[in-house]
């Protein structure tokens, strides 16, 4: 049928651009961590997807800034390669607002791959002995000017996460394929309250047993993820916590379907249960992760996503991996009922 | 844990058991566990580096794994009814 031939389409699109499509360049990290003022420092910084060997017409350019107001301009850059760039700062005399130690952003601008930026990149300590009351003049000097920014089709660079970004095409949509066989299947259990059919009871059960499916490789491949950013694959998460509830609810509706031995009684009350299943599944999976706090993206107000942890060329991979896994999710529950009513029309059932 | 050591885990190898579609999937799951580390030489820690790239192609294999699993399932529950059809006619 048509729709399943979109699903294809758009599933072999989500995996060659979620794949394919480069990052953007991005700082790692800069060594050393420390510096004191007054001092000429080397600090090498460690780039991702970077180019800082590449010649361009428009020289390479070095901030160490603190605020808007406040920057430093390297007084000389050296890259080394295409991923390691040494850039050399004389440390001003005192620190801004009269601070003992302040945390420094490095900015670096690249003609071609953009501005990349690492977020309190350095620690600047002020040395002991006299402070001068007036801020030295190095602050304001050269204040971080027009950056270049990186055009065509790529994905956004962040640290600890890196290429793992890409999981937001294959990880996240679960969830939604979850929550629309879910629905659907709460759909169909009311239905058999009110028309009890086999056929409604059969759709019921098939799209809770395939939303569970989902919802089983939703929580596994989480776990996968979680290893490699957050350090263990399960660290009481309030989302992990309240999804395996969630599973676990649904896990007893089958055991509830099975446990009668007359198939209407089963279905009926099975059916009931669905309703109140699901109406805790929307306070489990998107009310309660709201009101604590929690690992994932956005964690305070939206449980899954903040709006910066999506830009447009995520949207234009994600939003279509969310259409096309859903239909895949509804394709494989459709094999499930056309098999079930196959069944049921061999013990005559039906 | 070796590959060897793995494949010796599976011992029912006598009775030809070993080519039950279970026990593939359990390799295929002990092989997901510890490939990293089978693959580790040193202290190169194999799913971080790259780019942490193969995070990712353990997610999608695990996707991918679980829907095969799951219609294997189903393709199994089709064989049984078309044999007890069968037995009606």
């Amino acid at each position: 049928m048509w729709w399943k031939t979109i699903s294809v389409i758009l599933l072999v699109y989500v995996l060659g651009a979620g794949l394919l499509v480069p990052l953007k360049s991005g700082i790692q990290r800069a060594e050393p961590a420390y510096a004191r003022t007054k001092q000429e420092l080397t600090i090498r910084f460690y780039g991702y997807n970077t180019l800082f060997s590449h010649p361009s017409a428009e020289p390479l350019r070095v901030w160490l800034y603190f605020n808007d107001l406040y920057s430093l301009a390297a007084q000389r850059i050296d890259p080394v390669n295409d991923t390691i760039l040494e850039a050399t700062f004389v440390m001003p005399r005192n620190l801004p607002e009269g601070k003992e130690s302040v945390y420094l952003n490095a900015l670096i601008d690249h003609p071609a791959t953009g501005a990349s930026l690492l977020p309190a990149a350095i620690e600047l300590r002020q040395d002991s002995g006299m402070v001068a009351v007036q801020l030295d003049s190095a602050w304001s000097a050269h204040p971080v000017g027009q950056v270049h920014v990186q055009t065509g089709f790529s994905f956004p660079y962040q640290n600890v996460i890196y290429e793992s970004i890409r999981n937001t095409y294959f990880h996240v949509p679960m969830w939604f394929v979850l929550l629309f066989l879910f629905s659907a299947s709460v759909w169909y259990s009311i239905r058999y309250l009110r028309n009890p059919a086999p056929e409604n009871d059969r759709k019921a059960a098939a799209y809770a047993e395939t939303g569970l499916l989902f919802g089983a490789l939703g929580l596994i491949t989480g776990m996968i993820w979680a290893n490699y950013t957050w350090g263990k694959p399960w660290s009481n998460d309030i989302k992990q916590l309240m999804t395996a509830v969630a599973l676990l609810i649904y896990l007893a509706y089958f055991i509830l379907r099975r446990s009668f031995d007359e198939y209407e009684k089963g279905a009926r009350l099975a059916a009931v249960y669905n309703i109140f299943a699901f109406a805790s599944l929307v306070p489990l999976l998107y009310i309660v992760p709201r009101m604590f706090a929690s690992l994932h993206p956005g964690a305070t107000g939206n449980p899954a996503f903040g709006s910066q942890d999506l830009d447009n060329t995520m949207r234009a991979v994600f939003y279509p991996a969310i259409i096309g896994w859903t239909l895949l999710g509804f394709w494989i529950a459709d094999l499930r009922i056309r098999y079930q009513r196959l069944h049921d029309k061999a013990i005559d059932l039906d | 844990m070796s590959i060897t050591m793995q494949l010796l885990t599976f011992m029912p190898f006598r009775n030809m058991k070993f080519f039950k579609i279970r026990n593939f999937f359990i390799l295929i799951l002990f092989q997901a566990v510890y490939l990293p580390s089978t693959l580790a030489e040193g202290n190169r820690d194999y799913m971080r580096e790259t780019g942490k790239i193969n995070v990712v192609v353990a997610v999608i294999l695990v996707i991918f794994l679980g829907i095969v699993w799951y219609l294997v399932r189903l393709e199994r529950k089709l064989t049984k009814l078309e044999h007890l059809t069968k037995d009606d006619q």
